[in-house]
């Protein structure tokens, strides 16, 4: 298909204001009469307030106000509350204090005694999993399903299967929470000549996302306003009217740009509630803003891993079995990935037969959320060498190795061996093969001096497309087209890219269209949440669908204007018009003209039944302004859309320090057909660096004596800098249709980290001759000690440290 | 436990004349805090964890700054900026050593007003002391680093005495090694103390890891002639490329003549909470050439005598490898 | 009221002794006592994007503070406070500076350029803007202004740095998003390097 827009770069219209300083971030936002919040949290990983003493802080000039646990609706526990006084984590917030100035709040906040009563409290989830061993909550350490629902539940193994895990084996006979399995896992195994059975540890780590979360909110005539910093648009407004308790309608939320996410803000998160009721109960403007600090410990963070698994390969090199088991670290929210993980691998290397099992473990550590690829990159990651391994005792190539086992279009997908919309890895390989040189790169020499060389590769799946939400496209009698969009900002301009879906059906030109986005009022779509790689994939959808429906009425109007039925029309350069005879028809701006006059479901007064709530009060906000198209994707889709990527690294590994540099990186994405070839370029290149960070920096690290982290700020949790990847980066996409979407385009946003982790942690084994670490990060301190001998051991399972 | 990020109530005072802000540091003693380019101390204020009543800025004064040749060597203003030693014709000529070493620090924002006695002044990094804890150096009774389970990765491997914090300074162990002297003034006088004896370790005094002492000000850095010119390596392993901390940095000075090595001076830093003079390595190298051969006779002369903590034993590796690699070039 | 608001029992954590931590008592010291004399005025002239403002500084106020809440430029973003990530990179007499770690009484007599001081008085952009649009530099956005600045600061000195030169200079401005390669190539175009 030849399109106008698809597959072009453009110039986003908020990258304007990115560029001069104008565009408008939560905290930016100021409101006559606004006062402050800060936090009060906890300082111990455990207990329970007994008392809060404000009394000082409270007669203090300038405090306003003091909001706590016991202000807000009860949380659902275990859960992630906005306030608490059940501490299970330190950094816990447990009050907000409201004054004048920030300045003030935080001087009152020293004035604040609390009188809390310490709880036992444990940082490593085998620890917890220990019999004997302590439980982050009271009530046990898992979640575990009853005849009501979800309850906490004490679970735990015997030393000894603690310790056989911790020696890299199967515990044995012990209680999981989570398991599946397809295909016969034994008989498989019979087929195999190479079994590879290894431990593994990957390590969580915060998210820190540059700009501090910030809210801000007021109320006027009983509706909320709520300036926000998260991820997607249209995807908070039902949940955050929820948390504040009031109709969808009198909710108004504003979040034109949002300072990265990745994955920790893609919906509203529970201490938004904090303004939102601070400015209800003060009847005033609250922005709470939070600092880095505080980032660490409310932000969000990817889940930590224990792992063991078996695969096995047939002589021909098929992966034929897989056998995992995982205990995520939860931290206190008890979320784990584990399924997506076990989920992942079905997809990348397609086993005939597979078992996970799994249980998520709560830890008295920041809570986790899903962080770009969950459970997939971390996965691919430390998976990456030990099926180098496999291969290499097979006698094959790593490369071809995972060409041979790649999806395709008959690829199966995780438990339920479901099918993909399409996969095309293969070729993806083949394109990466060719552009990285990699049968030159592999037979270079390696050894030079202290120095040796190590390439890499490494593969990584998400799931990359939904559907079933709604588009608006507005054609005004202006003759301008607004596409509307409830896609939020945070930074992959697929806000953007979307819409530009609606604009090739409409067949308008680009910059005689107005993106219509950020602030609910202005009547936007019911979207979905700006997270799991499914933007351009579910909302070139959503749009087109719009624009379809805008398309159609526009020819049903020319047809009542002019005479014919639809299909004797045909649109072009703003005009619908007789196919026939081209010279009559209506302009764009006079269609929209006629719209507004003849009502109904062309003008917006009416819209289809099956759209969302959202939408349907967003056509009522719009409705008379013109030509309303609107609609529910209802498109056929069947089968999981993937997003795949393959990662190709060369490293070279100084053996005195530990250190290596990426010489040169090359992600090649298989996406389906390419939107927007910038904002791929920003997915492949960010996803790197992001893989990069994984592989050999990002970690918690606490203290297990007394619960404390220890690598709180940015220099401590060590995202890469400019200096700590490659200087140049490169990428390139298969650029195959999706045959199950109309312009064929998936999502790569997290697999294109996955990916790029799986390279690096498979260029680190390949230049110390294979050595496995088994984890995630690999840092330089590991290395050393692996050249030195010392006694390293990476078979202990030790997360949460150094 | 509130954390905060808003700067506290403080006052700011800002002198033109060494003599005022003397006599300000003598007045305000332990209730003054000195401020050159204020890296290492807004994030302690911000904290609440130092509480110091005034700021004395000493950026308005003008003899602070400079770099000077004199009789013997150079004379470094203490306001001169980590960015103004890595481009000082003078440094980059004679000294590339402090300059390889003030290259490295942190960040470029950073090393704009970074000073050089800033840097060389600034606080240990410890995360326990850090986060505000009472720690032997925080004037409590315990060390939270130096314990089976404890998080001491970056801690020291030599010298522990309570407290196992190491010194941060990337220029520190260049300074040691070039032999530089310390000028102190203070409303009594002037005293010049050698950088090897200007840091100390929590032995000498568990609170403080320099010997200015309230009310004294180090109002520059001189470097004698004794190494300009020498053959220098220095080098910095930190996890990060940027902004980060050495985990072994190394910086060496070597005067050669007919093919042999007649003197040298190697200093590590990370290592302890001192940059600590290598001398069983200074011993073997001297007379020696430069060759691999002699690097290998080094073996574990580094790391002789360490004590490693549990996360740290890799430091002793690396700091065996630093030497070797110091000798090489 | 709160049930929980009333009283005054308060047992400190054991690892937490110093109490600077959680109690605050005596931190305070400097709101309390009376200062030595001789201390700044609060009512100061700082330059500003090439206009000289009056405004009010608290002694200990930062840079970042007040661009963003008295001066209303709010494009020198706050990323941690703490001179760890860059976003509040600002020029002081041309040489890049963390705004959120420099004293706002310590640029009187200097000259501050924000990202809202480069453009030119017609409003065209500065040819680094113009290059960071084209490269599309930003994802996120937050780390751009800074990113900008830094740039400029950097071709300044340095009209045609190398990738390598270009990213030594970059390396106190983190991007979360990690999209240095997009900014390199934004350097390499400002300084005419990439057609």
């Amino acid at each position: 298909m030849t399109f106008m827009y698809i597959g072009k770069d453009f110039t986003p219209p908020d990258a304007m204001g990115k560029i001069t300083g104008q565009a408008r971030y939560a905290e930016d936002f100021r409101k006559a009469g606004m006062v402050f919040a800060r936090l009060l949290t906890s300082p111990v990983p455990s207990g329970i307030v007994r008392n809060i003493d404000a009394t000082e802080a409270l007669r203090m000039d300038g405090v306003v106000g003091i909001l706590t646990a016991d202000d807000l609706p009860a949380a659902p526990r275990p859960g992630v509350p906005a306030l608490s006084n059940e501490l299970t984590y330190v950094g816990q917030p447990i009050l907000a204090l409201v004054a004048i100035s920030e300045q003030i709040a935080e001087n009152a906040l020293e004035r604040i005694k609390l009188d809390i009563e310490r709880r036992p409290f444990v940082v490593d989830p085998l620890a917890s999993l220990t019999a004997g061993g302590p439980d982050a909550y009271p009530e046990g350490n898992v979640m575990s399903r009853t005849a009501d629902g979800m309850a906490l539940k004490s679970l735990k193994w015997s030393p000894d299967a603690v310790e056989a895990f911790r020696n890299g084996s199967d515990p044995g006979d012990v209680e999981y929470t989570t398991e599946w399995s397809y295909g016969d896992l034994d008989a498989a195994f019979a087929e195999c000549s190479v079994i590879v059975e290894e431990p593994f540890v990957t390590a969580g780590y915060p998210h820190h996302s540059l700009e501090p979360r910030t809210c801000m909110s007021y109320w006027e005539n009983g509706r909320c306003y709520f300036h926000g910093s998260l991820q997607s648009q249209s995807a908070a407004n039902a949940p955050l009217a929820r948390m504040l308790g009031i109709e969808l309608e009198d909710l108004c939320f504003i979040n034109e740009t949002t300072g990265g996410g990745f994955g920790s803000r893609i919906g509203p998160y529970p201490f938004m509630a904090i303004s939102g009721y601070l400015s209800r109960n003060l009847n005033r403007p609250v922005q709470v803003r939070i600092t880095r600090e505080e980032e660490f410990f409310i932000g969000s963070a990817r889940s930590g891993m224990q792992g063991w698994i078996k695969a096995g390969l047939k002589p021909d090199g098929r992966v034929a079995a897989v056998d995992v088991i995982i205990v995520n670290d939860g931290g206190s929210s008890g979320s784990g990935s584990g399924a997506s993980s076990a989920g992942a691998i079905s997809v990348v290397y397609q086993p005939t037969a597979m078992r996970f099992r799994g249980v998520s473990v709560f830890t008295n550590t920041t809570p986790r959320g899903a962080q770009r690829g969950p459970g997939q990159n971390e996965m691919h990651a430390v998976l990456a060498p030990i099926m180098d391994k496999a291969a290499n005792q097979l006698g094959m190539d790593r490369l071809a190795f995972r060409r041979l086992n790649a999806p395709d279009n008959n690829a199966k997908v995780e438990a339920n061996q479901g099918p993909v919309t399409s996969a095309y890895m293969r070729e993806a390989i083949d394109m990466g093969s060719e552009l990285f040189d990699w049968p030159t790169r592999v037979n270079q020499p390696r050894r030079n001096g202290s120095k040796v060389i190590g390439v890499g590769v490494g593969m990584a799946y998400h799931g990359a497309g939904n559907n079933g939400f709604d588009g608006i496209v507005r054609i005004g009698p202006d003759g301008k087209i607004y596409l509307h969009t409830g896609v939020g900002n945070l930074g992959t301009y697929s806000y953007a890219a979307t819409v530009r879906a609606a604009a090739e059906v409409l067949q308008c030109r680009w910059d005689n269209c107005e993106i219509v986005r950020g602030n609910s009022d202005f009547g936007l779509p019911h979207s979905s949440g700006q997270g799991g790689s499914n933007t351009i994939f579910t909302h070139t959808r959503s749009n087109w669908v719009a624009a379809q429906d805008a398309v159609t009425k526009l020819k049903e109007i020319a047809a009542a204007e002019l005479g014919g039925t639809i299909e004797d029309y045909s649109i072009g350069e703003e005009r619908v018009f007789k196919t026939a005879t081209p010279t009559e028809g209506l302009t764009y701006a006079e269609a929209a003209q006629r719209a507004i006059t003849m009502g109904g479901r062309y003008s917006g007064a009416e819209y289809p039944d099956d759209i969302n709530e959202l939408t349907a009060l967003a056509v009522q906000r719009i409705a008379g302004s013109g030509l309303i198209g609107v609609a529910k994707d209802n498109l056929e889709k069947n089968g999981t859309a993937p997003g795949l990527a393959i990662g190709f690294a060369e490293i070279e590994l100084d053996l005195d320090t530990g250190k290596y540099d990426i010489r040169d990186y090359l992600g090649v994405a298989e996406c389906g057909t390419v939107v927007h070839p910038k904002g791929l370029s920003h997915g492949m290149n960010g996803g790197g660096v992001w893989g990069m960070g994984m592989a050999g920096f990002e970690r918690h690290v606490y203290d297990p004596q007394n619960g404390l982290p220890a690598n709180v700020g940015l220099y401590q949790s060590k995202p890469p800098t400019f200096l700590d990847v490659p200087v140049s980066m490169r990428h390139s996409a298969v650029n195959i249709a999706d045959p199950q979407t109309p312009i064929g385009a998936r999502g790569i946003g997290e697999p294109a980290m996955g990916c790029a982790a799986a390279a690096v942690m498979s260029a680190i084994a390949d230049a110390l001759g294979g050595h496995l670490f088994n984890r995630t990060p690999v840092t330089p301190d590991m290395i050393i000690d692996h050249v030195a001998q010392n006694t390293y051991n990476n078979k202990s399972l030790k997360i949460n440290t150094f | 436990m509130p954390s905060h990020d808003v700067m506290p109530d403080i006052e700011l005072y800002q002198p033109v004349q060494v003599e005022d802000a003397l006599a300000l540091a003598t007045r305000l003693a332990e209730r003054g805090w000195l401020l050159g380019g204020g890296q290492d101390t807004y994030g302690w204020l911000k904290d609440r964890a130092k509480v110091p009543e005034a700021m004395i800025d000493l950026n308005g004064i003008e003899s602070l700054r400079g770099i000077r040749e004199t009789a013997d060597g150079i004379e470094i203003g203490a306001l001169t900026t980590l960015t103004e030693l890595v481009n000082n014709p003078l440094i980059k000529e004679r000294y590339s050593l402090l300059a390889s070493a003030a290259e490295k620090v942190a960040s470029p924002q950073i090393r704009n007003v970074g000073t050089i006695a800033g840097n060389v002044a600034q606080d240990v990094r410890c995360w326990y002391y850090r986060r505000g804890l009472s720690c032997y150096r925080a004037g409590g009774n315990l060390c939270y680093a130096d314990t089976p389970e404890g998080m001491n990765r970056e801690h020291a491997i030599f010298g522990a005495s309570r407290c196992v914090a190491v010194t941060p300074s990337d220029t520190a162990p260049a300074l040691v090694a070039l032999e530089a002297s310390m000028v102190i003034r203070s409303e009594s006088g002037e005293r010049v103390v050698a950088a090897e004896d200007f840091f100390i370790g929590p032995n000498v005094d568990i609170r403080n890891t320099t010997v200015l002492r309230p009310g004294e000000i180090l109002t520059s850095v001189r470097l004698p002639a004794t190494w300009a010119n020498a053959t220098f390596y220095f080098e910095k392993v930190a996890d990060r490329n940027a902004w980060d901390f050495a985990l072994v940095s190394i910086a060496a000075v070597m005067r050669e003549s007919g093919g042999v090595i007649q003197d040298a001076r190697f200093v590590a830093g990370a290592v302890q909470c001192t940059p600590r003079r290598l001398l069983d390595v200074e011993s073997a190298v001297r007379g020696q050439p430069r060759t691999e051969a002699t690097a290998q006779t080094l073996g574990t002369l580094a790391s002789q005598g360490a004590q490693p903590l549990n996360h740290n034993g890799f430091k002793l590796h690396l700091v065996d490898s630093l030497a070797k690699r110091a000798l090489i070039g | 009221m709160n049930p929980r608001l009333t009283r005054r029992h308060f047992i400190k954590g054991v690892i937490y002794s110093s109490a600077a931590a959680m109690s605050g008592a005596g931190l305070y010291l400097a709101n309390a006592q009376s200062r030595p004399a001789a201390a700044v005025e609060r009512l100061i002239s700082i330059n500003v994007n090439g206009r000289t403002r009056r405004v009010d500084v608290l002694p200990q106020e930062t840079l970042a503070h007040t661009l963003r809440y008295k001066l209303e430029l709010t494009g020198t973003k706050l990323g941690c406070n703490r001179g760890e990530c860059g976003a509040c990179t600002v020029l002081i007499d041309d040489v890049t500076n963390y705004a959120c770690s420099t004293l706002t009484h310590s640029v009187k007599l200097r000259v501050v350029t924000t990202v809202e001081g480069l453009q030119s008085p017609d409003g065209q952009l500065h040819p680094v803007q113009q290059a960071f649009l084209d490269e599309l530099g930003p994802q996120c956005g937050f780390c751009t202004p800074g990113q900008v600045v830094a740039t400029v600061a950097l071709l300044k000195t340095n009209p045609k740095p190398t990738r390598e030169q270009a990213r030594q200079a970059l390396s106190g401005n983190l991007c979360r998003c990690g999209a240095y390669d997009h900014y390199l190539n934004g350097v390499m175009r400002a300084s005419g390097q990439l057609s």
